[in-house]
């Protein structure tokens, strides 16, 4: 992550909410003078080393920052980890995706974990002991209580019912069997004895290592950089998979296989009710983890999971719910064993093909969707039922093996626009010796073509006759014939999904979309447009947009200034006069994108400052409501202006957070997915 | 691209129109847009000081986004709950004028505006309400929580021990029991609904109106365990929302007492010890608690 000076203020910010003035103070000083001893920082700050030393230990607790200990003077040099800071702002998101695909005690262990940060596996089951002791004790003595009351039959002026210890975690049994499922998951993994590397440190050190070993004479020649390269990638995947080294333990086990089965099929339950039934029948074959191991959140992996939900967002809206659900399944197979969204070029550039994730994703075949397809769900819903004749068989079975190199063209499908022809020239058109596929095991009456669903009400009786096989390749089909191409068809029922392009599409949907909102739809058009044509004479846009050149003119600068479109001046002459000389207008998406990050990260800076001055105004009735004496009997103490007020308060509190997360969606779709 | 007319200080001259194409002033000063076109009617009119201004709305959260968002609250509650929250604030917005900064100085001085130096006399009377606040820590309680130590650089270890104190004079007691995690009390966000109409949903782990009777026995246990490790019995009141202990247990005589004892020492206390009453200059804002600190378990 590009750390900027409004990425900084954020971090800043956000450590300064969630974990108070001191770490937050010292975060803002290492972002901004970069990596420092603790020395340099009582100097930066002018605070006591004492100050300075708990307020480093919180972070690192944390996990937000970075060290490098020097082996001479025992010293450490420490670094700001922005991403970390970043992701705090996704903590609501982890949660509640935890939460509908893992269940409420899942939900539970994890938001624990990110409370406590990194954390031994051996306290936090103490602590959850701890607290199961708790409760069985309280509600014994409870009942006791009451035994006591009945028999003395004295004063019941005691109204409270008998409460139940309603423990999210019941066993410790069920916090192992919990927190296995999530280090399978990825979600959860081990701290090793580099995680507090910075990245350009672990680099630095294992180029070190590999020329010092495999290149004692030096590097010489195109050929022998290449193999540095490459041993040097190696090097780091090695280090990296340092922390996946507790899910290969519990992989090793031998109840493993069985439990995963279990596992995939609860997890997939837990999504669609939500309910936290599962994780309690596996409970025995669980093999304990070792209890020295030190756990942390992953946060790569929750990006995966995030960015699958957003995916499937986006189908819903497109589609509809079936086939949302059917590309949600399909997702989570496919990326169970994606680590991250996206590759770092210095470990992933070779074409290493013994290692699963970089060469891809792989696929998924049509049965194993069905296996984890919930029965209840009604297949039927969201299909079309077009004529026989408005069908091409071959086009829509067509078999895409290699991704297209053709880049997606963004259609009108979610950004009302003006309307234009569908051209879907190329899964027509097309007839190559690829599609000798056997079209005579589905009813071509079933089949549909993408573009022209028409949902048609009668259909009841048709339905029916499919088979679910059937119905679940028609959805399958309808995704992959999209406009966004949201899966392609990679073999015989066998389908993958293209992130990179995908998102890429996505990415320009979102745009299309800002651009719509501040310039409206003049400034749409006309950015699709220069997006079209490329580099356009200012003298020949108005001709070629049929808008008259003020207006033009005028809705250009604006989208200048917002940073939709650039211009390009090119002097005709060595005097380079301005009157002479071309204005070119271009639209360059990534430059726009990155402009929108940056507007981004801003306007959440400025919802959360918004947020400090509201909490300033609303000072004394905070203050009064987190009095101890206060607390429990608001409504006796507390007046009802008061209560309006601090209500508000909350209302206020709860969008403008919701805002920050919205706007996150947005930073996550252009930066991290 | 040069300009003539400027030059010269000619009236139409300046950034006009074609001053610069060698005409001469008597041109400069034909060439504003009402001499050359008649049919323009200037707009005399000041333009409006408020013009209508449509204020997009965000659109109101989907469940999933309340969700979402409660999740981050209440994880937010639950931190500033832990004992590694400090907080202390040492500077307010409204106190600082001037926003910007320019450089590490200046930001260093918006921090420590709010020290016992500034503090407003008349406001900081101690009042009998004052008890019921909340105490603010200054410094992290790393000492309460067990760390994974190997992963801290060596000059840290001792902090997270609990034993970087100030001058180690007040020799604490090494505490050998085996340390455990807390986990947060705060189980569910309470809403403005659930403070004011209590008794309608009584959440469970909320406070509700009765007493807590395993937040009761949670601290008796604790004092038990302390007790027998020979510690003070202090520790009570560095307890979060001990509300139940305070209002209750002032039988066991020492809970809600040796609080306030606390809160007037540095008041009363030490007011004819000279060196300290001065102790702490600028630098040693966050160090208030330092002397005590150890108190707060």
């Amino acid at each position: 992550m590009l750390v900027t000076q409004s990425v900084a203020e954020l971090c800043a910010l956000l450590i300064d909410e969630l974990h108070g003035e001191l770490p937050s103070r010292i975060f803002a000083t290492l972002l901004n003078r970069g990596r420092s001893s603790l020395i340099q920082l009582v100097q930066y700050t002018s605070m006591t080393p004492r100050q300075i030393r708990h307020g480093l230990a919180v972070l690192l607790q944390h996990n937000l920052l970075f060290y490098q200990v020097d082996p001479e003077t025992q010293t450490a040099a420490y670094e700001a980890n922005a991403d970390y800071a970043y992701n705090l702002l996704r903590t609501g998101k982890i949660l509640e995706m935890v939460d509908t695909s893992y269940g409420g005690p899942a939900k539970d262990v994890m938001q624990s974990l990110l409370l406590l940060g990194q954390t031994r596996i051996s306290d936090l089951t103490a602590a959850y002991q701890e607290k199961i002791d708790q409760a069985t004790k309280a509600t014994n003595t409870h009942k006791m209580e009451i035994d006591d009351e009945n028999e003395a039959n004295g004063v019941n002026g005691h109204s409270h019912s008998p409460k139940k210890p309603d423990l999210p975690v019941k066993s410790i049994a069920q916090l192992n069997s919990i927190l296995s499922r999530l280090v399978e998951a990825e979600l959860i993994d081990a701290v090793h004895a580099r995680t507090f590397q910075s990245p350009d440190d672990i680099f630095r050190d294992v180029e070190k290592e590999v020329i010092k070993t495999h290149f004692p004479n030096g590097v010489k020649g195109g050929k022998a950089k290449i193999e540095l390269e490459e041993s040097i990638a190696e090097g780091l995947r090695k280090v990296r998979s340092d922390s996946k080294s507790l899910k290969r333990k519990l992989e090793q086990n031998a109840g493993a296989a069985k439990r995963r089965k279990l596992f995939s099929n609860g997890g997939l339950n837990g999504s669609l009710n939500g309910s936290a039934t599962n994780g309690v029948h596996d409970e025995d074959t669980d093999p304990g983890l070792d209890p020295m191991f030190v756990i942390r959140i992953n946060y790569e992996k929750c990006l995966v999971d995030l960015r699958n939900r957003r995916l499937v967002q986006f189908v819903q809206e497109t589609f509809g719910d079936t086939s949302a659900y059917v590309y949600g399944i399909l997702l989570r197979l496919l990326t169970k064993r994606l680590s991250r969204c996206r590759l770092d070029p210095r470990m992933d550039t070779a074409d290493n093909d013994d290692e699963k994730e970089s060469s891809g994703p792989g696929f998924v075949t049509t049965t194993e969707i069905l296996d984890n397809l919930k029965t209840s769900v009604d297949l039927s819903l969201g299909l079309g039922k077009p004529a026989k004749e408005a069908i091409s068989v071959r086009a829509a079975e067509k078999i895409q093996e290699n991704p297209s190199k053709k880049k997606i063209k963004i259609e009108e499908a979610e950004v009302d626009g003006h309307a234009s022809a569908d051209e879907d020239d190329d899964s027509g058109a097309d007839s190559d010796g690829e599609s000798d596929y056997d079209s005579d095991h589905k009813e071509p009456s079933s089949g549909m073509n993408g573009t022209k669903v028409k949902f048609a009400d009668g259909a009841g009786l048709k339905e029916s006759r499919l088979d679910r096989p059937a119905m679940l390749r028609q959805h399958l089909l309808l995704l992959a014939e999209s406009s966004q191409r949201f899966i392609r068809h990679c073999g015989q029922n066998e389908w993958t999904v293209d992130f990179i392009p995908l998102l890429q599409a996505l990415r320009e949907a979102e745009l299309d979309s800002v651009i719509e909102r501040t310039s409206g739809r003049q400034g749409l058009r006309l950015a699709r447009i220069l997006r079209v044509k490329g580099k356009l004479d200012e003298k020949a846009l108005p001709n070629v947009a049929l808008m008259r050149k003020a207006e033009m003119q005028q809705k250009m600068l604006e989208m200048q200034t917002a940073g939709f479109v650039h211009v390009q001046e090119v002097p005709r002459d060595n005097k380079a006069d301005v009157k002479k000389s071309f204005f070119l207008w271009f639209c360059d998406v990534d430059k726009s994108l990155n402009k929108l990050l940056e507007t981004s990260y801003k306007t959440m800076v400025h919802c959360i400052q918004v947020l400090e001055v509201l909490r300033q105004k609303e000072k004394d009735i905070l203050l009064l409501t987190k009095r101890s004496d206060v607390r429990g009997r608001e409504k006796d103490v507390m007046r009802k202006e008061y209560y309006d007020r601090y209500s508000r308060f909350l209302e206020n509190e709860k969008k403008l957070f919701a805002q920050v997360m919205r706007i996150d969606d947005l930073v996550a779709l252009i930066r991290d997915f | 691209m040069p300009r003539g007319g400027g030059g010269r200080g000619g009236r139409g001259g300046r950034g006009g129109f074609g001053g610069g194409r060698g005409g001469g002033r008597s041109v400069a000063q034909n060439n504003v847009p009402w001499t050359m076109d008649q049919e323009i009617v200037l707009d005399g009119k000041p333009s409006e000081l408020f013009p209508p201004y449509n204020v997009p709305t965000a659109p109101s959260l989907s469940k999933k986004e309340e969700k979402q968002v409660s999740y981050f609250l209440l994880f937010r509650e639950q931190c500033h709950d832990g004992p590694l929250y400090t907080q202390a604030r040492t500077w307010t917005r409204t106190s600082d004028t001037n926003r910007r900064t320019y450089g590490q100085e200046q930001i260093n001085k918006k921090y420590g505006t709010t020290s016992k130096a500034t503090t407003d006399p008349f406001l900081s009377v101690p009042t009998y309400s004052q008890k019921f606040q909340q105490t603010e820590r200054t410094l992290p309680d790393l000492a309460s929580r067990p760390f994974a130590k190997e992963f801290y650089p060596p000059e840290l270890h001792a902090t997270l021990d609990g034993e970087d104190e100030v001058g180690l004079a007040t020799k604490r007691r090494k505490t050998t029991t085996k340390k455990t995690l807390a986990l947060s009390n705060i189980t569910s966000l309470r809403t403005a609904e659930e403070l004011f109409m209590p008794g309608a949903q009584q959440e469970p782990g909320t406070e509700g109106t009765g007493p807590r009777f395993d937040k009761v026995l949670e601290v008796l246990d604790k004092a038990e365990k302390r007790a027998e490790d020979g510690e003070d019995a202090g520790f009570l009141s560095g307890e979060d929302d001990d509300d139940w202990v305070k209002d209750n247990e002032d039988e066991d005589g020492e809970g809600a007492n040796a609080e306030e004892e606390d809160q007037y020492d540095d008041e009363s206390g030490d007011d004819y010890n000279a060196e300290q009453y001065f102790e702490g200059g600028d630098e040693d804002d966050y160090d208030d608690g330092g002397d005590d600190g150890g108190d707060y378990m």
